[in-house]
């Protein structure tokens, strides 16, 4: 098959996107949506929502979804990534979201993708521990059946929106194998606590369950498969979020080099300066160009690479552009980057957060050598 | 059918007819199979060179006489007046069949000399060589950069001056690949030194075998000769080989160079096929013992990445370009990331490959790594330096204030 939309299409999409976004999700209005209680702003979530639909892009039309791929997912993302909109789409729709997609389970399906698509349940995904390791089986939480009901037991760690999510999807060691469950919030023995977080656009929470109700999603033993397929779609998402954070980072750096005069030019004129924005530039290029082949390898499209390899170079080269656009940004500004006040460090934050959110360069780097089979 | 599937019918009935084809995909180009080379350039000696420029002349001959010669060119010069698509699908089919390289007199000569005659020469020498060079007959080079006039090719000094109906050409060329078996040179000449140096610029298009012409091999780092200085002293030239109009040979030179950057980084022929094929790095990673070395593994991790990541970009131009968009900046940023990533994979295979990169002990891959390794500092030189791209990307890409220029 081939893409769903054409590029008319996708760019209404973005422009749709980046009329809302810039109206409503500027650096003020997101700083003031990080210092509130939620931590995002919660009519702009619902209008994203219900207005422009884009929580139930990706999902079965069958469970309230709108069928689209992640091609063009990913332009939204793209957009979100620019804006740096605090908020917990890319958690609850992405991470969340594609788990109970993948897994099958066409109860666990129908009981909470509506609600996910309309905006009303946030989920999130809780699956590293106490080292941080992001892994597919081997863990500590455990969940035992007892009296035909399950019941959790465990710690989770660097759970994103793990304080505000209503619902919970956890990995857990079960008789039968890892597993994969869902916890409603305010569920007996759940506590979760904030912690300071380096991406303060993205917080985290340590979850503690202690006998906690949970309700079994798939299979048991099926978490490793319904993890390594989320993994593919959450890497190839946050791909084309950090593309345009890092077009945005680039943007940032080119309109100060051309506002700001020093010895009597603009400092774009410099080659130390231009030859910096141009290696940005080159480097997004690229950067898009992976997350693109992502999008389309998780879409299944016919002349796309294989979905594994295309999500680890992704992740890979995107993570990279990010993180050096970010970097370099603060550093064409000078002094005024290193401030509080600069939107510059928010990047910088958001894009280490970003690089080790699945393990980081050595773990993804070995990732994609096992992917291409080396 | 549409156009494109009848066309690739064509063509795979041609290349079937005149040439045979590897079997089995990427199979030929596994370690340890064929020729042991990784280099962009050649060291080889003078009869080597000549029999591969012969046989090289051969094939486009055979291709021209199959109408495959110049698949975008005017019909009037035997070419098929059709779209760079589907000259990328012919290569794309070629590469399957084991065919003489003919990146020698391709790339210069047919890939940026030709269309630049076509669009700025006079009729009489476009009927003259235009079919000669796409038949294999006239091989063409550049004579453009001089030796106070690289970056800043603007500043060349090689005088033309008129003298009834033809002109005198003195001065010296340099870094001008494959001139010694070329019969043509485009030679870019100052014609106006009172004007500004853009302006004041004239085209010709020289008889090599002309009297004073003098071309000297330069032998490169790598210890192939495959460029030359070239003198011109009091060569005559007609007025009818001149290349647009009197003084306004920049905009005759962009339309070479634009042809340049496209051409370069969007494909790898010859060695180079090999070392960027699926898989081969790995092989390299594994026959070298590395296979379990996570900081060898890393390394390869990182470039593996990054060039697998260049290849989608390419491939996702030739998509747009196949939808009908313009040409955007890609090709400045896939030269860039060609340069620099063939560069770190010379340095990691010779990392990996260790002590027996310093001499040859006859092993299968491992001398002949130096290959690449010794071509490597061109790359990021060759075709526009990667100071001047990162100049473009930054002023005409991103809109930043030009460099201040000597009055």
């Amino acid at each position: 098959m081939s893409e769903l939309t054409t590029d008319a299409d996708r760019e209404d999409l973005r422009a749709g996107a980046r009329a809302v976004l810039s109206a409503k999700a500027t650096d003020e209005q997101n700083r003031t949506a990080i210092a509130s209680e939620a931590g995002y702003d919660v009519a702009l979530w619902a209008q994203l929502a219900s207005e422009l639909g884009l929580h139930s892009m990706v999902f079965p039309e069958e469970h309230g979804g709108s069928g689209f791929g992640f091609v063009e997912l990913g332009v939204v993302l793209s957009e979100m990534g620019r804006a740096l909109l605090p908020g917990p789409f890319f958690t609850s729709v992405v991470l969340a979201g594609s788990a109970l997609v993948v897994s099958g389970d066409d109860e666990a399906r129908a009981s909470y993708l509506p609600g996910i698509a309309d905006g009303s349940t946030v989920a999130t995904l809780a699956v590293q521990e106490a080292d941080g390791a992001w892994r597919h089986d081997g863990f500590d939480s455990e969940a035992v059946h007892e009296g035909g009901r399950w019941s959790l037991t465990g710690e989770k760690s660097l759970v994103p929106f793990g304080t505000v999510a209503s619902l919970i999807v956890v990995a857990a060691t079960t008789a039968d194998g890892p597993s994969l469950f869902a916890v409603e919030a305010g569920a007996a023995g759940l506590t979760s606590e904030a912690l300071t977080t380096l991406d303060i656009t993205r917080p985290l929470a340590r979850l503690r369950f202690s006998r906690t109700p949970a309700v079994l999603i798939g299979v048991t033993g099926q978490a490793p498969a319904i993890l390594d397929a989320v993994l593919d779609r959450a890497t190839a998402a946050l791909a084309a979020e950090q593309v345009g954070a890092a077009r945005a980072c680039l943007e940032m750096a080119v309109a100060y080099a051309k506002d700001r005069s020093q010895f009597g030019r603009q400092i774009g004129s410099f080659q130390a300066i231009k030859h910096k924005c141009a290696d940005m530039f080159a480097r997004i290029q690229i950067a898009e160009a992976a997350a693109v082949e992502a999008a389309r390898a998780v879409d299944g499209l016919e002349d796309a690479p294989p979905v594994g390899v295309a999500a680890a170079v992704a992740h890979s080269v995107c993570s990279e552009a990010f993180m050096f656009a970010a970097a370099e940004n603060i550093q064409v500004h000078g002094g005024i980057g290193f401030t509080w006040e600069h939107p510059a460090h928010l990047y910088f934050r958001r894009a280490k957060a970003s690089q080790l959110m699945f393990g980081g360069p050595g773990v993804y780097h070995e990732r994609l050598l096992q992917r291409m089979g080396v | 059918m549409n156009d494109i599937e009848t066309f690739t019918a064509e063509v795979r009935a041609f290349l079937d007819a005149n040439a045979q084809r590897f079997p089995g995909g990427e199979a030929h180009l596994a370690w340890g199979k064929g020729d042991d080379h990784t280099g962009y350039f050649s060291d080889d000696t003078a009869e080597v060179e000549a029999a591969k420029f012969a046989a090289a002349r051969s094939w486009q001959r055979t291709r021209y006489e199959g109408g495959f010669g110049w698949i975008t060119g005017p019909s009037s010069y035997g070419g098929r007046e059709l779209s760079p698509v589907h000259d990328l699908v012919y290569d794309l089919l070629e590469a399957e069949y084991d065919v003489p390289d003919t990146g020698v007199i391709s790339l210069i000569g047919l890939g940026m000399i030709g269309p630049t005659i076509l669009a700025h020469g006079q009729q009489a020498i476009k009927d003259r060589y235009l079919p000669a060079m796409y038949r294999g007959d006239a091989i063409a080079c550049q004579l453009f950069s001089e030796p106070a006039a690289g970056s800043d090719l603007a500043g060349v000094t090689t005088k033309a001056v008129q003298d009834g109906d033809v002109w005198r050409l003195t001065g010296q060329k340099v870094w001008t690949s494959v001139a010694h078996q070329a019969q043509l040179g485009m030679a870019l000449c100052r014609t106006n030194p009172d004007v500004p140096k853009h302006k004041g610029i004239t085209a010709f298009l020289v008889d090599l075998a002309s009297p004073g012409v003098e071309i000297r091999p330069l032998r490169q780092m790598n210890g192939g000769a495959e460029f030359n200085e070239v003198f011109l002293t009091d060569v005559v030239v007609p007025d009818d080989h001149r290349l647009g109009e009197i003084d306004g040979g920049w905009r005759v030179a962009l339309t070479t160079l634009m042809n340049e950057r496209a051409s370069v980084g969007g494909e790898n022929e010859g060695a180079l096929a090999r070392v960027l094929s699926d898989g081969f790095l790995a092989s390299l990673l594994h026959e070298t013992g590395h296979g379990a070395d996570p900081a060898a593994r890393r390394r390869l991790a990182e470039i593996t990445a990054d060039l697998t990541a260049a290849d989608y970009l390419n491939r996702q131009t030739v998509r747009r370009l196949v939808g009908g968009a313009e040409p955007g900046p890609e090709a400045s940023v896939s030269k860039m990331m060609w340069a620099q990533n063939l560069t770190r994979v010379a340095h990691l295979a010779a990392e990996l490959v260790g002590p027996r990169l310093t001499a040859d002990t006859g092993a299968w891959g491992t001398y002949s790594w130096t290959e690449l390794l010794l071509g490597s500092p061109a790359f990021r030189i060759l075709g526009g330096t990667e100071e001047i791209l990162k100049n473009i990307l930054g002023e005409r890409v991103l809109g930043l204030p030009k460099e201040p220029v000597a009055p």
